[in-house]
């Protein structure tokens, strides 16, 4: 299936247009995601820390997913670096 | 009774309105009401700021902001009136990046709820800050990881030996 990420925060500067679109396996998990999005990285992102991928998160528009958790149908996901409002 | 107005406003729409949010929560039968602005700052860890620039994932920022209201009013009984509002764009010095509002029947909850939801809000919502510097140099802030879910806060992560703590604790 085809992943549409929206990306923030730190992520913005390894991909300036904010947008990433990965495919993965049918039926894969958070964590199967997280391992392309590290692979991507590593092959495109010249300054990628994996140490930041390691403590983000990823969500959906509704909630934030944990790395067993599947991916939702409509493939529209983000990641979450550590945040830091107020 | 209990009602909450929350809203994220892009700096190139408006500004937050902290008498409009005191308004929000007041009542007649409330005689506590308490607010909390966060403002931008000139210096920050020893560096001259310029100003900051707010990142949001807006639709799950307003999820929590109404799963966080929603624990309050949990939490302070029926007689609650709350507002949280966060700013998104470039802001300057001065300027307002947050607003937290409160309303109750008498001081202790009103305090109590407005620290609760300042607090969750800064650790739990998908905002991310970027700090721009006189020098020209810009710094995405150190924050809290979302893949943790056990961790709770009652303290501030402005100090630099708190944050170092914090960052080896919460790897």
């Amino acid at each position: 299936m085809r992943v549409a990420l929206s990306l923030f925060g730190a992520f913005r500067d390894y991909q300036p247009t904010a947008q990433l679109t990965l495919d993965v396996a049918d039926g894969a998990r958070v964590a199967d995601l997280r391992e392309a999005v590290a692979a991507y990285g590593q092959a495109h992102w010249p300054t990628f820390q994996p140490a930041l991928l390691a403590r983000s998160a990823f969500a959906s528009a509704t909630c934030v997913l944990r790395d067993g958790d599947g991916i939702p149908a409509d493939g529209q996901m983000a990641i979450l670096p550590p945040v830091s409002g107020g | 009774m209990t009602q909450h107005q929350t809203e994220v406003l892009d700096i190139a729409d408006g500004k937050l309105d902290a008498a409009a949010a005191l308004d929000f929560v007041s009542d007649s039968g409330f005689g506590g009401i308490t607010m909390f602005v966060g403002r931008v700052r000139d210096l920050n860890h020893g560096r001259d700021v310029t100003g900051i620039s707010y990142d949001m994932f807006v639709p799950l920022a307003l999820n929590g902001f109404a799963a966080i209201a929603a624990r309050a009013e949990a939490d302070f009984g029926g007689k609650l009136k709350l507002y949280i509002g966060h700013a998104k764009g470039r802001l300057g010095i001065g300027d307002l990046a947050m607003v937290v509002a409160a309303g109750t029947p008498h001081r202790d909850e009103a305090f109590r709820a407005c620290r609760q939801v300042v607090e969750a809000v800064k650790h739990t919502s998908p905002i991310w800050k970027q700090e721009h510097y006189i020098d020209g140099d810009s710094v995405w802030s150190e924050g809290c990881s979302l893949c943790e879910t056990t961790h709770t806060h009652d303290h501030p992560h402005d100090d630099p030996q708190h944050a170092a703590q914090h960052r080896q604790s919460h790897p």
